[in-house]
């Protein structure tokens, strides 16, 4: 009896475990306020260790916050944005004025109100180099108000700004102000950069994005071999697809030998399943948790999505390597949205639709999108449907 | 017309202010030496002197005569003589300060010094006042009518200076400690000093204040004093048109007590309306803690590897400068670290048979409900199902634990009897009995070899184990236990502790 409950409480220790890496995948960073919290505090020590040494990641956790500092592995994926309302993506100028506030923030003291801190931000927003690039803040229309809004919801969602009275909207509408308390423990963990972006000369973005995320390794053979492997387990734990053609030869070597054990602790410490095909690995996450877009997903979006996946799969099975108009897709969106007419959401247009499941495939790495061409990728294969086999009892 | 009263001060607005000011300043300068007249001349030179930026004649002239229109000087004719054609015929004056603009002068200066202060805490001023009301206190029988009055003059005067100053402290620490017109250097330089500074004011305003209310409460005959004060002053009141006796007295005397309640409540609170003294300590304490959170504030600033403000104002730039959104977002992604990973779903147990070689394009494809593919939601849509009742199951299932629960509570009482037995004696034990009896066994078995005693985890059984010769079975439903054999006591503590 004893013996069996231990078994269970070590089972369920793990399971809180796997819960705890998934949900920091998914929010790598978490306040007092979120529910599984207290579920990576509980098993902070184990999770440091293993996020350290499965990806280099390292994690803080303390009182106030909880942070992976997540880098990616790769810097080509444009898909994921900061966003406040779901579907709606930060553009150029809200990112700008988002850095904005938190450069004053960084002087402000306990509390602000939104119109000090633009005040404030007016006063740094004379920068030559945005100003250059063609981005002007005065803060005196509606519209930037807006913007600034926006800004401060995400500082909110993020646990940096902790409102205390007052309402964005008034300010909007230029009628008030809201009031906020800083958290500056929040504040000090938002950067992951390895090296401070104010310290980087380069001019080009992907240098600037090399430069700030570059981890230092020493350079022997072990820390070789420790930064392919921490490359590839971030890809594979940050990203839904691995195509094994993306690798440099020395990552591919490294896959080849050590592809078994490494798979087994990922599997073992997420909970994810691993999908391992010729052309590259998956891991699949059944409690989806860990991911902010699904396939399959309910609902008229997702619907229309594993539709055009169907659609396009059977284009890659007939004709490997041929690319798909985006023309082509948007007709056969058109057809599909006749058919289905009387469950999709009434003011969902085809080519609406179609933008939104190209842009959907394209982030879950089921697709590339070249121009006006997409190109399916291996993995779509998975999401084609032959006529459905019934199994089980027979005229039951 | 009120207006030009006060326009003596339209010259600190005017576009030239800085000369205007000069020009007084001169003339105020030239009236501490009683020069009381001067000509255009004499102040171009002057102004020439003093080191500010240079000026012309013409200038000067035109000045002078914009300050006499506003009435700030006086102009008189220059009766002097000349010694040029050109000096005849030119409109010359001599000038004067006006009374109203020597008033002006006189106002701004007040206003500059007021402006100017920083403000202290007079700990000093706290023993003043201490020291005079003893003295009052101390006088018994005849009072002296002018050193009653003196003394009472003073203790004001200090305390409307005590008051005045603590004030301006106060709001300039309150500065400080937001960090406004503050440079951190010099904030850190400072500090130490600072807080050094109101530990004593505090510690001084703790025993002062407290002996000073003591005396302040003390003071029986404050009015007759006062009374005396007022007197003497009303004698000095210049007579009036509407004055009668007495009348002068009792106003000079109903603005005694005033100023006496301001002092007692200065020093002597009640429980809803705290002093000002004590007011004032509190907020002189809070200071300091206030003072150190700033500091680390500051502190926090200072450790990061570069400064965090350039590094967002940095970022600020680079996502002004991506080429496209895109770019943008991959900034967000490296920078800030924020974004959720990302990965396919799973419906159904994965096949294993599948080699990892098979390519995506020959692999069975992912198991995706029907139903989801059809109508893209997984539950039928329509009325919810009928909640099922399952009363009748709850019942059944509580009956089978508490059941169960009567079972080991029988197979307790039936092994703790509190009797050393050897597990050979041990009888034929049932499934539930053997269960509880095995785990008995083990735990006090995982701490031997030799003689034990233990307690199982709920703290309810003792266990005793002595190691015997020879080998003990033991029989259950389920076969047979062999091992060697033991001396076994278990005794029920929780029956026993009732019992």
């Amino acid at each position: 009896m004893a013996e069996e409950f231990r078994d269970v409480l070590d089972a369920d220790r793990e399971e809180g475990r796997r819960r705890a890496v998934r949900a920091l995948l998914r929010h790598p960073l978490l306040t007092p306020t979120h529910p599984d919290f207290r579920l990576v505090r509980t098993h902070q020590g184990w999770l440091a260790d293993w996020f350290a040494r499965e990806t280099g990641w390292t994690l803080h956790a303390d009182t106030a916050v909880a942070r992976l500092r997540k880098i990616p592995a790769r810097h080509g994926d444009g898909t994921r944005s900061a966003q406040v309302k779901k579907n709606v993506p930060f553009s150029r100028r809200r990112y700008a004025l988002a850095c904005l506030a938190l450069a004053v923030l960084e002087r402000a003291d306990g509390q602000v109100t939104l119109g000090w801190l633009a005040e404030r931000m007016l006063a740094i927003a004379g920068d030559p180099g945005l100003v250059e690039a063609g981005m002007v803040f005065t803060l005196g229309t509606r519209e930037e108000r807006a913007d600034l809004a926006t800004v401060a919801a995400l500082l909110i969602n993020e646990g940096v700004l902790g409102k205390v009275a007052g309402d964005e909207a008034a300010f909007v509408s230029g009628s008030g102000d809201a009031l906020y308390d800083v958290n500056r423990k929040v504040l000090a963990v938002l950067l992951v950069t390895r090296r401070g972006p104010s310290t980087v000369q380069a001019g080009e973005l992907h240098e600037r994005l090399v430069a700030i995320t570059e981890d230092v390794l020493p350079d022997t053979d072990d820390g070789r071999n420790r930064l392919i492997r921490h490359t590839l387990t971030r890809r594979l734990l940050d990203d839904p697809v691995l195509y094994y053609r993306e690798l440099t030869e020395a990552e591919r070597a490294y896959l080849e030998r050590q592809r078994g054990p490494l798979l087994k602790r990922l599997v073992e410490g997420t909970g994810f399943v691993a999908e391992v095909r010729a052309e590259g690995i998956a891991l699949l996450d059944p409690t989806r948790e860990a991911t902010d877009l699904g396939m399959p997903e309910e609902g008229t979006d997702g619907h229309a999505t594993l539709l055009l996946a169907d659609f396009l799969a059977q284009h890659l099975r007939m004709y490997p390597d041929v690319p798909v108009e985006v023309a082509a897709a948007r007709a056969e969106m058109e057809r599909l949205a006749v058919r289905h007419r009387g469950l999709w959401r009434k003011n969902a247009s085809a080519a609406e639709l179609t933008v939104g499941a190209i842009h959907r495939l394209d982030a879950l790495g089921l697709i590339h999108v070249r121009g006006e061409s997409l190109i399916p990728l291996p993995a779509l294969a998975r999401f084609g449907f032959g006529e459905p086999t019934i199994t089980g009892k027979k005229g039951a | 017309m009120s207006h030009s009263r006060t326009q003596v001060f339209a010259h600190l607005s005017a576009p030239n202010a800085s000369l205007y000011r000069r020009i007084m300043a001169v003339f105020l300068a030239n009236k501490r030496r009683f020069v009381v007249h001067l000509r255009p001349e004499d102040i171009a030179e002057e102004l020439h002197a003093d080191g500010g930026e240079a000026v012309t004649q013409a200038q000067v002239d035109e000045a002078l005569k914009k300050l006499d229109e506003w009435d700030n000087l006086r102009a008189d004719p220059d009766t002097g003589r000349v010694t040029t054609v050109e000096d005849f015929y030119r409109a010359r004056f001599l000038y004067q300060l006006s009374r109203e603009g020597e008033a002006a002068e006189r106002a701004l200066e007040l206003f500059d010094r007021e402006l100017g202060r920083r403000g202290e805490l007079q700990a000093v001023a706290l023993e003043d006042i201490r020291v005079r009301l003893h003295a009052l206190t101390g006088m018994d029988g005849e009072q002296d009518p002018a050193v009653v009055h003196n003394l009472l003059l003073e203790i004001m005067s200090r305390l409307d200076s005590l008051a005045a100053n603590a004030s301006a402290f106060m709001g300039g620490l309150q500065r400080t400690i937001d960090l406004q017109d503050v440079e951190e250097e010099a904030f850190l330089a400072y500090k130490d000093r600072l807080i050094a500074y109101l530990e004593r004011f505090v510690s001084e305003l703790v025993v002062k204040a407290f002996d000073i209310a003591d005396m302040i409460r003390r003071l029986t005959h404050v009015d007759d004093l006062l009374r005396l004060a007022a007197e003497r002053e009303a004698a000095d009141v210049a007579p009036g048109e509407e004055d009668r006796p007495g009348e002068a007295a009792a106003a000079k005397l109903a603005e005694w007590r005033d100023r006496w309640s301001g002092l007692r409540s200065w020093f002597v609170g009640d429980r809803t309306h705290p002093c000002q003294a004590e007011l004032l300590r509190m907020r002189t304490r809070q200071a300091i803690p206030d003072l150190l959170a700033t500091i680390s504030v500051l502190q926090e600033r200072r450790s990061g590897r570069s400064d965090r403000s350039a590094d967002f104002r940095t970022l600020a730039r680079w996502f002004a400068q991506s080429p496209t959104e895109a770019d943008a977002h991959r900034l967000w992604r490296a920078a800030f670290g924020l974004t959720s990973a990302r990965h396919l779903t799973v419906e159904a147990e994965e096949d294993d048979s599948v080699t990892s070689t098979t390519s995506w394009l020959d692999a069975p494809q992912a198991e995706i409900s029907v139903r989801l593919r059809a109508t893209g939601h997984y539950a039928k849509r329509g009325a919810p199902r009928k909640v099922v009742d399952r009363s009748a199951e709850r019942e059944e299932l509580a009956a089978f634990v508490a059941a169960e629960r009567e079972q080991t509570e029988l197979a307790r009482k039936r092994l703790a009897t509190g009797r050393p037995t050897p597990l050979s004696a041990f009888p034929e034990l049932d499934p539930v009995e053997f269960r509880l009896f095995l785990r008995l066994l083990g735990e006090a078995l995982a701490l031997g070899p030799g003689e034990v005693t233990t307690r199982t985890a709920d703290g309810a059984l003792e266990i005793r184990l002595r190691p015997r010769d020879g080998w003990a079975e033991i029989r259950t439903e389920e076969g047979v236990l062999r091992g060697p054999d033991h001396e076994l006591t278990i005794i029920d503590r929780v029956a026993g502790a009732h019992g």
